[in-house]
């Protein structure tokens, strides 16, 4: 499992008060044990689905050969994950890079091997976040969340963090805030790193899995 | 639904305590406040005249005030059945006669009730609250409002706020007493025994005003508690303030395509959303609080501890 500092980790943060920059590994290793506590508790279980969406490049040589390069980067080495994946584009312009894997875990250091590779061949600008599919398990009567409903983790890469996203359509601005909010507390009490501002929520409609 | 089923509506004792001794400790408050005014020999009938006649307006024209301060608009049950049935459901529950119904056209989501006995309440909700909550919450925001007048919260607030409204009158009174030296006539002892009084009706001002705070906020939990009892749904109210607070509402409707990287600095004061440490000062107890004791309830009444 790939682990540090390969890009973007400052050993001291100057003007934040001594506080020391996350690195993307630091804030989305977070998502393992979070998930793993919800799932314990009966809340939450994963789909097999993950993705990395990002804005494509004409001028970037790694970006035009994507799919070679996931090759190498997803199935060559020690430890690599094996992790299928699938290149799509939205209707917005942008272009998911669709991760399928059984195993949260490697899951999980699939994306962040995805990030790392593109950001490792100076595309990092072009990414725009990561996104965990989940469902929510709770039984109906115990009224926490509504079972069946389909949840998504975003990681904006950005800001460093994570947030809940509950669509309820498929337009801009059909989404479920209040279930959200409790999941982002939820989230937050069981170690995720959480976007603190609620402004910083934005959606992403008609994610392509 | 919730089933229809009418439970006798039980005041909060909690509350009803703490109204009274909240009351009480004004009382002694405004006695030691009269004896400081006689000594500084002001003609306090004349005063309480004026003040009397404010009393008696502002507690037997609240709702029209309120209506006219408001831009609230009375409906009929023609205009609005659905929200009239509602109301007329939940006020059934209360045993209490219909309320008059009101809307305020304006996107903010809020709500409100008025009047000072059960007989002359009058319920506003806004359009905004209409179009945001389900008919589930909605019915547990009217609730909780109509649980404040089942409370006779607004009564209790009145005289509290009457008599915070005679002190600061009375402060004035006294400061122009103290500068001009008319009015009062036959003042004793120097300008120090004076400035002293100043000091203390400050004080008791002062205090008496937290009181008031401090009976507001008790008034939030208790229509909380006893919305929730009527209801038997604490968790809808819960969802309701979740929505409608502006917590959840800063949750964006954009999605983070149309970000540009280079201009997505937003800048939002953090301690604009707070809900801010000087909990003495406001009217309304952390809405925090209130969820937390709403989820805490809605555990209890699911597992039958009561």
């Amino acid at each position: 499992m790939n682990s540090g500092c390969d890009t973007g980790c400052d050993s001291v943060g100057w003007f934040s008060g001594g506080k020391v920059p996350k690195s993307d590994w630091s804030a989305l290793s977070t998502v393992v044990k979070a998930e793993a506590k919800l799932q314990s508790l009966g809340e939450i279980t994963p789909s097999r689905r993950a993705g990395v969406i990002y804005r494509d490049s004409d001028d970037n040589a790694f970006l035009q050969d994507i799919e070679t390069e996931l090759n190498m980067v997803l199935y060559q080495g020690d430890g690599a994950t094996k992790t299928a994946f699938e290149i799509k584009d939205d209707d917005r312009g942008m272009r998911w890079i669709v991760l399928d894997d059984g195993n949260f875990g490697d899951l999980v250091s699939s994306i962040y091997t995805v990030g790392n590779a593109i950001g490792a061949n100076g595309a990092g600008d072009r990414l725009l976040a990561a996104v965990f599919e989940l469902y929510f398990t709770g039984t109906v009567e115990d009224n926490t969340y509504r079972s069946g409903l389909r949840t998504y983790w975003i990681y904006r890469y950005d800001r460093k963090a994570f947030y809940p996203f509950v669509p309820t359509g498929e337009s801009e601005g059909e989404r479920d805030r209040p279930t959200e909010a409790r999941l982002g507390n939820d989230l937050r009490k069981h170690g995720l790193v959480v976007e603190k501002s609620l402004t910083e929520w934005m959606g992403l409609w008609g994610i392509p899995f | 639904m919730s089933s229809l089923t009418t439970r006798k509506f039980r005041k909060d004792r909690g509350l009803v305590t703490r109204m009274y001794f909240t009351m009480f400790m004004l009382g002694i408050l405004y006695a030691a406040f009269a004896l400081f005014m006689l000594a500084a020999g002001l003609h306090f009938i004349i005063i309480g005249g004026i003040v009397g006649v404010m009393l008696v307006v502002q507690y037997y024209m609240s709702d029209r005030l309120i209506l006219m301060s408001t831009g609230a608009k009375q409906v009929s049950a023609e205009q609005e059945p659905a929200l009239h049935r509602m109301i007329k459901t939940l006020a059934d529950r209360y045993e209490m006669p219909m309320p008059k119904v009101a809307i305020i056209d304006t996107a903010i989501p809020n709500a409100f009730a008025t009047g000072r006995n059960p007989k002359n309440a009058l319920v506003a909700v806004t359009t905004g609250i209409q179009q945001r909550l389900s008919e589930r919450e909605l019915q547990a925001v009217i609730g909780h409002e109509l649980a404040h007048v089942a409370n006779r919260d607004m009564r209790v607030l009145a005289i509290a706020n009457f008599l915070v409204t005679l002190t600061s009158f009375l402060m004035t009174m006294l400061f122009w007493n103290m500068l001009f030296g008319g009015m009062g006539g036959r003042r004793s002892g120097g300008g120090g025994g004076i400035m002293m009084v100043y000091m203390v009706t400050i004080i008791v001002y002062f205090i008496g005003q937290l009181l008031v705070l401090a009976l507001t906020r008790y008034r939030e939990y208790g229509a909380d508690h006893t919305g929730a009892e009527i209801s038997g749904d604490p968790g809808a109210l819960a969802d309701a303030l979740e929505k409608i607070s502006g917590t959840v509402a800063n949750i964006p409707d954009k999605d983070l395509r149309k970000l540009q990287t280079a201009n997505a600095f937003l800048i939002i004061p953090a301690a604009l959303k707070g809900q801010g440490s000087m909990h003495l000062f406001s009217t309304h107890p952390p809405l925090k609080e209130r969820i937390r004791r709403l989820r805490e309830l809605e555990q209890r009444m699911r597992y039958g501890l009561r």
